[in-house]
């Protein structure tokens, strides 16, 4: 413990976290920026909503198609039920797309499909399947054998048990890291349009670099607005469809 | 090897030796053979290989050295799917997918006989459905088919377990201390239940029993694993002064 707080300090230190006038600055030039964000310009509402509507939809779609493609990848990555081989195949492509992170997938797509939401949202779709593949891929690999077992004994395909042992006995999570994923892809796609890839990013990047402080802070807001939802969404989800009793 | 008429023999095992790891032998040279029809219990201390045993004889695992036979087809040559028209298995925590339905998980005993179409999207043959619902009515739960299975007790799972493997209808039914979580009333109940089921259906039941009281009142032969070696076996219609301690306390 006090080895890992030694390593913590001098980390810190090399980070300059101990450099007081640097800090100082920092917290005063926040009171500043916090001053010219209040109060927030209502007038760019409607601009701000429309390209938060595209941001919504970029991240919806994006993961829905990133779900569809994970499924049968995470599939094919669970080594109980495929060959090592075709696991690991399946494993090196998931972790493969997971190391680009999604900035970098909207770059690409924005080369290969020009700027705009269609980019944004396949970059949002590639993230989206590195990251549930393998998420998945350990889930279904942690279905309770004596299940798996119990079924392939009357006869049941390794396609009927991924039907009806491995999905419903994976429900939940799916659900759950399915929300946490499209949580997470609302927050991410809010930057996407700093690389020409569509949504609220790119008004925001605006704001930025005119120094409109106060329309920047709206678009923060509404941001902040359609998260608050999507929790709120996600916990009505999660009590409809999840179990509730063992 | 073992002197049996093949007729009367539903499952045999012959010098039948598992290890987990290396050389630790959990089942030693085993010799068993179960008669067709009959209900074989197979008693003995923790740790003496009963599961093991009850996986290596439902093909679940492959032993290092020895055969089994089921009704006189060799398991270590089929592939486990093909084996289901022969071997029902009921694990020890039932096996039961607890986001199904009871019904639904009556209708995984059916996949055996079901393709991949309509199946996959959740739709089974209507013939399936009647004999699946047929099987809860008769397991006295008829009224459960829309429940899902985390919802009910662990005396009605149980039914389910077996209404599932009444829908498989196997030839020998395999079951690992499937009772040992209930009440010994509840317990003699789902026996008595599953009994009735075999001799209808003309099952050769076999399971891991630790309770004397249930062995007693339902088994037709009794082995005694201990160390990973069947040290006895016998009838249970043996005298009363015959029959081991095991079987007494």
């Amino acid at each position: 413990m006090a080895l890992v707080a030694i390593l913590l300090s001098i980390v810190l230190g090399q980070l300059g976290f101990f450099d007081a006038a640097r800090l100082t600055k920092g917290l005063r030039n926040l009171g500043i920026l916090t001053l010219e964000m209040i109060p927030p310009d209502a007038s760019v509402l409607p601009v701000a909503g429309k390209a938060l509507w595209e941001t919504v939809q970029m991240s919806f779609a994006g993961t829905m198609l990133g779900f569809l493609v994970s499924l049968p990848l995470s599939i094919l990555g669970t080594r109980h039920l495929f060959s090592a081989p075709v696991s690991n195949l399946s494993r090196l492509i998931a972790a493969g797309i997971r190391t680009v992170p999604v900035l970098l997938w909207a770059i690409l797509f924005v080369i290969l499909v020009g700027l705009g939401p269609l980019a944004g949202t396949l970059g949002v779709a590639a993230y989206t399947v590195g990251y549930l593949a393998k998420i998945y891929a350990e889930l279904f690999e942690g279905t309770d054998p004596e299940i798996v077992e119990a079924v392939r004994g009357t006869g049941a395909s390794r396609f009927h048990l991924v039907r009806f042992v491995v999905f419903p006995e994976g429900a939940n999570a799916i659900l759950t890291q399915l929300l946490f994923m499209l949580e997470y892809n609302i927050r991410a796609s809010s930057i996407l349009g700093f690389v020409g890839a569509g949504g609220v990013g790119f008004v925001m990047q605006v704001y930025l670099q005119t120094l409109e402080y106060r329309r920047l802070a709206t678009v923060l807001l509404l941001i902040l607005l359609v998260v608050l939802m999507m929790d709120g969404v996600g916990a009505w989800l999660r009590k409809r469809f999840l179990l509730t009793a063992h | 090897m073992i002197q049996a008429d093949h007729q009367n023999i539903a499952l045999q095992a012959e010098g039948i030796c598992f290890a987990y790891r290396g050389e630790e032998w959990v089942l030693k040279d085993i010799f068993l053979s179960i008669p067709r029809g009959k209900a074989t219990m197979i008693m003995g201390p923790s740790g003496s290989g009963k599961t093991t045993l009850m996986k290596v004889l439902a093909g679940i695992l492959e032993p290092q050295r020895g055969r089994v036979d089921v009704l006189n087809h060799e398991i270590g040559k089929r592939t486990r799917r093909s084996l289901y028209s022969l071997i029902g298995y009921i694990p020890q925590q039932l096996g039961l997918v607890r986001n199904l339905t009871s019904l639904e998980n009556v209708l995984m005993g059916a996949l055996g006989r079901c393709g991949h179409g309509k199946v996959m999207l959740g739709l089974f043959p209507r013939h399936e459905i009647e004999q699946a619902q047929a099987a809860l009515d008769l397991m006295g739960i008829g009224d459960k088919g829309s429940e899902k299975v985390f919802r009910l007790s662990g005396g009605q799972r149980q039914r389910v377990a077996i209404a599932r493997t009444l829908l498989q209808r196997p030839r020998v039914v395999l079951a690992d201390e499937f009772v040992s979580d209930l009440d010994l009333a509840l317990a003699s109940e789902i026996l008595r239940l599953m009994r009735q089921v075999a001799e209808r259906e003309q099952m050769t039941f076999v399971a891991n029993m630790h309770e004397p009281q249930l062995v007693r009142e339902f088994a037709d032969q009794v082995l005694i694993l201990d160390h990973g070696q069947i040290v006895r076996r016998f009838p249970t219609d043996e005298p009363q002064e015959r029959l081991p301690s095991e079987v007494l306390q």
